[in-house]
C-alpha cells in the first residue's frame, strides 16, 4: 500500500496524532458537558405561590423588568443572586442569551432613563431559597442542587 | 419668600430656572413627608427591600485624533472645542461624568435627579441637570413623569450620554446630530400594552425646551415650544421596532439682524426673510428604527427626517450597524450617512438694480445668507471598531471613522479656518474607557 517504509511510517504517526486529538476534543466536550451540568439554575417560587410554570418569556419579562404578560392576579417580584456568580450569569445566559456585561448595559438604560431599578440581590442561593420558601410574592433562580421541597421548581 | 438660587438653578430669572427650582423642592418634600410613611409600610406600599434612595452614576474617558487641521470635530453643532484644529487630540468631545439620585417613594411613586459634566455650549464643564422628574406609575402599565426628561427623538437619544450602553465610541452623528433639541420640561406619559407575543409600547410627550449652542456671534439659543413627540415602540424578544414623531415651534433669535437686514430690502428682501428666517417655525421630525440582537451578535438600523422649513435646512440622516459579540470583545462595522433635500445656496437680492451704497449692504447679506446654507451637513462615514468589556462596569473601545463630506459642504465640522477645502475626507482615532457605578 505504501511505496516506501518512510510515508508509512509519517501515515503511522498522523493516524496516531488523529486518535490523540480526538481524545483531548472528547475530553475538553465532556469537561464543557460537565461544567453545564453542574450550572444548572432553575427559577423557583414559593410552594404557595400560585405560579406553577412559567415559559421563557414570561421569565425574561419578569427578570428583566417587563411585568406585562403575567396571567391577571400573578405577583412575582425578581430576586437576583450577586453579581459576579455563577448562578446569576448561567441564568441569564439561558433566559436571554446575555452575558453579564450585556445585562450591566441594560440596567443602565432602565436605571439612567429613570425606567427602572434592578432586582434585589440575595447573597446566595441557600439564602435566596430561605427568602422565596418564606414569601409568596417574590421568584429567585437557584443552583438545581439546592432544590428541595420548601421551594416549587417553575422553569 | 426670600430668593436663593443653588448651583443646580443658574438661570434664576427664566420660566426653567423656576421650574427646575419647583422640582428639586418638590422632590425634597415629597421625600421627607413620604419617609416615615414608607418605613412603616407593608409590601403593598413598597417593593421588598427596596431602599428609598438609590444613587448610581457613569461616565466616558475618551480621546478623538482629527486628520483635518483646518476645522473642529466636535461632535455636535452645542460644544465649541473639539478635535483637529488647535487640538490634534481632544478629550473634550466624548468625556463626561453623570450622578444620579433615584427617590422610591412608594411602590407608585418615584423621582429621579440626574446631573451630568461634560462640555458645554460655552466651553464650561458646569454640571447641568438632565433628568429631574417626578413619576406616577398608575399601573404596572401606565405610567405619567412630570418633569424634565431626555426628548425620545431617536431610538438612543434618552440613552445617547451612556457609552456603556452602547458598542460604539459615540452615537452615529450623520442621525444624532440631524435634531440638535434632547431635552424636554413637561411632560411624559407612556402605555404598554402586550402584542401578540411581543410588547407594544406608546409614548407621548409634550413641553417645551431652550437649547444654547455656541455661534459665530456669541451664545444662540433654540427655543422649542409646543414641543410635542409620539412614539411607538414594538419589542418581541430579540427584535424592536420604533416609529417617532416630533413636531416644535422653534425660535433662533440670533439669526433676525440677518433677516431684518433681507426686509429692508422690499418684496423681494421680505420674500427671503419669510422663507428662511427661524421665528415661531414648525418643525418636525420623523424617525424610524429596528434592531436585531440575539446576544452572539447583533444588528440595528434607523432613519430620521428633519424638517424646518427654514434656514437650518430639511435633511435626512440614516445608519445600518451591526457585528459579532465573541466572549468580552464586541466588533462593529457602521454605514451611516446624512444628505440635504433644501437648496444649499440661493441668489439672494438682485444687486444690479440697487445703488452702489445699497448694492454693497445686499451683496454682503447674500453672502451671509450662503455661508449658513453652504454650511449644512452633508457626509457619509464608514466606521469600524471593537468593544472591549475588560472589567466589572468598565469597558475599552477603539473605534476609527472615515468620513466623505459632500460636494462643497463641510460635513459637521466647526470651526472652520481660511485653509480648509470644503467636500474632503476626514479620519478619526477614537478610544473610550466607560464605566458605571
Amino acid at each position: 500500500m505504501f511505496n516506501t517504509a518512510n510515508e508509512a511510517g509519517v501515515a503511522r504517526q498522523s493516524k496516531g496524532l488523529v486518535r490523540r486529538a480526538a481524545i483531548v476534543g472528547v475530553a475538553v466536550a465532556l469537561a464543557f458537558a460537565n461544567r453545564s451540568s453542574i450550572a444548572d439554575v432553575v427559577a423557583v417560587v414559593s410552594p404557595k405561590s400560585a405560579i406553577t410554570t412559567l415559559s421563557k418569556s414570561q421569565i425574561e419579562d419578569i427578570f428583566f423588568g417587563r411585568v406585562a404578560h403575567l396571567p391577571a392576579g400573578l405577583q412575582a417580584v425578581p430576586l437576583d443572586q450577586p453579581e459576579g456568580s455563577l448562578a446569576r450569569e448561567e441564568f441569564y445566559t439561558k433566559v436571554a442569551g446575555k452575558s453579564p456585561a450585556q445585562m450591566k448595559a441594560y440596567w443602565s438604560r432602565i436605571i439612567f432613563t429613570g425606567r427602572g431599578q434592578p432586582p434585589r440581590e440575595m447573597p446566595n442561593d441557600a439564602d435566596l431559597r430561605k427568602r422565596v420558601a418564606t414569601d409568596p410574592t417574590v421568584i429567585g433562580y437557584i443552583d438545581a442542587s439546592f432544590v428541595n421541597d420548601s421551594v416549587r421548581v417553575v422553569f | 419668600m426670600t430668593r436663593t438660587c443653588n448651583p443646580i438653578c443658574n438661570d434664576p430669572g427664566s420660566l426653567h430656572g423656576h421650574l427646575r427650582r419647583a422640582l428639586g423642592v418638590w422632590i425634597l418634600v415629597i421625600a421627607v413627608w413620604q419617609a416615615p410613611v414608607a418605613n412603616a409600610s407593608g409590601p403593598d406600599e413598597a417593593p421588598p427591600d427596596r431602599p428609598m434612595f438609590s444613587f448610581d452614576g457613569f461616565g466616558t474617558l475618551g480621546l478623538v485624533h482629527s486628520s483635518e487641521d483646518n476645522a473642529e470635530f466636535t461632535g455636535s453643532g452645542l460644544t465649541p472645542t473639539g478635535a483637529g484644529f488647535g487640538h490634534s487630540w481632544s478629550a473634550a468631545v466624548d468625556s463626561l461624568i453623570a450622578a444620579q439620585v433615584t427617590a422610591n417613594v412608594t411602590s407608585k411613586l418615584s423621582a429621579v435627579l440626574q446631573v451630568v459634566s461634560e462640555q458645554n455650549f460655552d466651553d464650561t464643564y458646569t454640571p447641568h441637570v438632565e433628568w429631574a422628574n417626578v413619576k406616577y406609575q398608575f399601573t404596572p402599565d401606565f405610567d405619567v413623569r412630570v418633569g424634565r426628561t431626555a426628548l425620545p427623538v431617536f431610538m438612543l437619544t434618552d440613552t445617547r450620554l451612556i457609552s456603556y450602553a452602547s458598542p460604539w465610541v459615540r452615537l452615529p452623528v450623520e442621525l444624532y446630530d440631524l435634531v440638535p433639541v434632547t431635552s424636554n420640561d413637561g411632560v411624559d406619559a407612556s402605555y404598554r400594552t402586550p402584542m401578540g407575543a411581543g410588547t407594544n409600547t406608546v409614548q407621548f410627550t409634550a413641553g417645551g425646551s431652550d437649547t444654547r449652542f455656541p455661534g459665530p456671534d456669541g451664545i444662540g439659543t433654540i427655543h422649542a415650544r409646543g414641543l410635542r413627540t409620539f412614539v411607538d415602540t414594538f419589542e418581541d424578544g430579540f427584535a424592536t421596532a420604533r416609529v417617532t414623531y416630533g413636531r416644535s415651534h422653534v425660535t433662533i433669535a440670533e439669526f433676525d439682524p440677518l433677516f431684518d437686514g433681507f426686509r429692508q430690502f422690499g418684496p423681494q428682501g421680505v420674500a427671503i426673510a419669510d422663507r428662511y428666517d427661524v421665528d415661531s417655525r414648525v418643525v418636525n421630525f420623523l424617525g424610524l428604527g429596528a434592531s436585531y440582537d440575539p446576544g452572539k451578535w447583533f444588528v440595528m438600523s434607523e432613519l430620521g427626517h428633519f424638517s424646518s422649513h427654514s434656514l437650518p435646512g430639511d435633511d435626512t440622516g440614516w445608519y445600518v450597524s451591526g457585528g459579532p459579540r465573541l466572549g468580552r470583545f464586541t466588533l462593529f462595522a457602521t454605514y451611516a450617512a446624512r444628505k440635504v433635500e433644501s437648496n444649499r445656496s440661493d441668489a439672494g437680492l438682485t444687486v444690479t438694480d440697487l445703488p452702489p451704497s445699497l448694492a454693497i449692504a445686499a451683496a454682503e447679506l447674500n453672502a451671509v445668507l450662503n455661508t449658513e446654507l453652504a454650511s449644512i451637513a452633508v457626509q457619509r462615514t464608514i466606521s469600524t471598531g471593537v468593544r472591549w468589556d475588560c472589567l466589572k462596569d468598565l469597558d475599552f473601545k477603539l473605534q476609527v471613522d472615515h468620513t466623505r463630506n459632500g460636494a462643497g459642504s463641510p460635513g459637521i465640522l466647526e470651526d472652520l479656518q481660511p485653509g480648509f477645502k470644503p467636500g474632503g475626507t476626514v479620519n478619526l482615532i477614537n478610544a473610550a474607557l466607560d464605566f458605571v457605578f
